[in-house]
């Protein structure tokens, strides 16, 4: 839960069509120094990445430019999320590409928190809606259940 | 956003094809690029049938097509079934909710500063 609650607000999903990107933001009630921790540390990573809560099964980080990095969840071990870092700027920001496009994680202390930005900048339209429908391929049961609620609500007849 | 009973006939066959894991899983291999039945069934370990039960599923809800080369009959993913957008941001969406939940309840088990 995001410990400010005007970041709440903010901390929606942005989709410029413009640049191909992807951009959300969170604040969390943690120094940055321990959020780029928890990004760039397999020990930690591990506990969070699997959107199902489970530990990955596997996590490799290579933390220089140029080096690889591999989570590999148990739910989807024939898809791990890989890639190659670009820029590691502790505890600033974290660039890297991965499946076709490029990542960038950006940290700022904001009144003692720390605001999370992260942006997946693709290479076109086509290819944003790929990894956009990646989110329903890698869907967890949970995450389905989510999509039915969404489907429900939004399918209501007009009056 | 408003979709008539065309549109509903259409997500509910969309709901059907992705309730199963192993459907979900074939689509992410599609993401990947067009591939043959036999290249589905190595990975999956599902017998020809079965494979084709699934791609049967996915082809009625639109998800995937057959691809260019009518011989080895590879599929691929549909590009219109990801037209709509906004149907497709909400799963991306719970999945780095769920995300940040846990980075969250992680962050908050590190009591000391890291250096």
């Amino acid at each position: 839960m995001p410990a400010d609650p005007k970041a709440a607000s903010r901390s929606g999903f942005h989709l410029d069509r413009h640049t191909n990107t992807i951009r959300f933001i969170r604040v969390f009630a943690a120094p940055r120094v321990n959020l780029f921790a928890a990004w760039t540390r397999p020990d930690q990573v591990t506990q969070w990445w699997d959107a199902t809560g489970e530990p990955l099964t596997a996590c490799e980080i290579d933390l220089r430019p140029g080096g690889a990095f591999r989570f590999t969840t148990r739910s989807h071990p024939e898809m791990p999320f890989a890639g190659i870092y670009r820029e590691i700027v502790p505890p600033d920001h974290l660039v890297f590409e991965a499946m076709g496009s490029t990542g960038r994680v950006a940290f700022r202390e904001v009144a003692g928190q720390t605001e999370m930005t992260v942006e997946i900048v693709c290479r076109s339209a086509e290819h944003l809606e790929q990894v956009l429908s990646m989110g329903v391929a890698t869907g967890t049961s949970q995450t389905l259940d989510h999509l039915v609620a969404f489907a429900r609500r939004t399918m209501r007849p007009s009056p | 956003m408003v979709i008539d009973d065309a549109g509903t006939d259409r997500l509910n066959s969309v709901f059907q094809a992705l309730s199963d894991p192993t459907r979900r899983a074939i689509l992410a291999r599609l993401m990947a690029g067009e591939a043959t039945v036999s290249q589905l069934m190595q990975p999956f370990q599902l017998s020809q049938p079965a494979i084709s039960k699934h791609l049967k599923v996915l082809e009625a809800a639109g998800l995937i097509e057959g691809g260019r080369d009518a011989q080895r009959r590879p599929r691929r993913l549909a590009p219109q079934a990801m037209r709509d957008i906004t149907q497709w941001i909400e799963p991306f969406r719970q999945q780095w909710e769920s995300r940040c939940a846990h980075l969250d309840r992680h962050l908050a088990t590190i009591t000391t500063t890291e250096t």
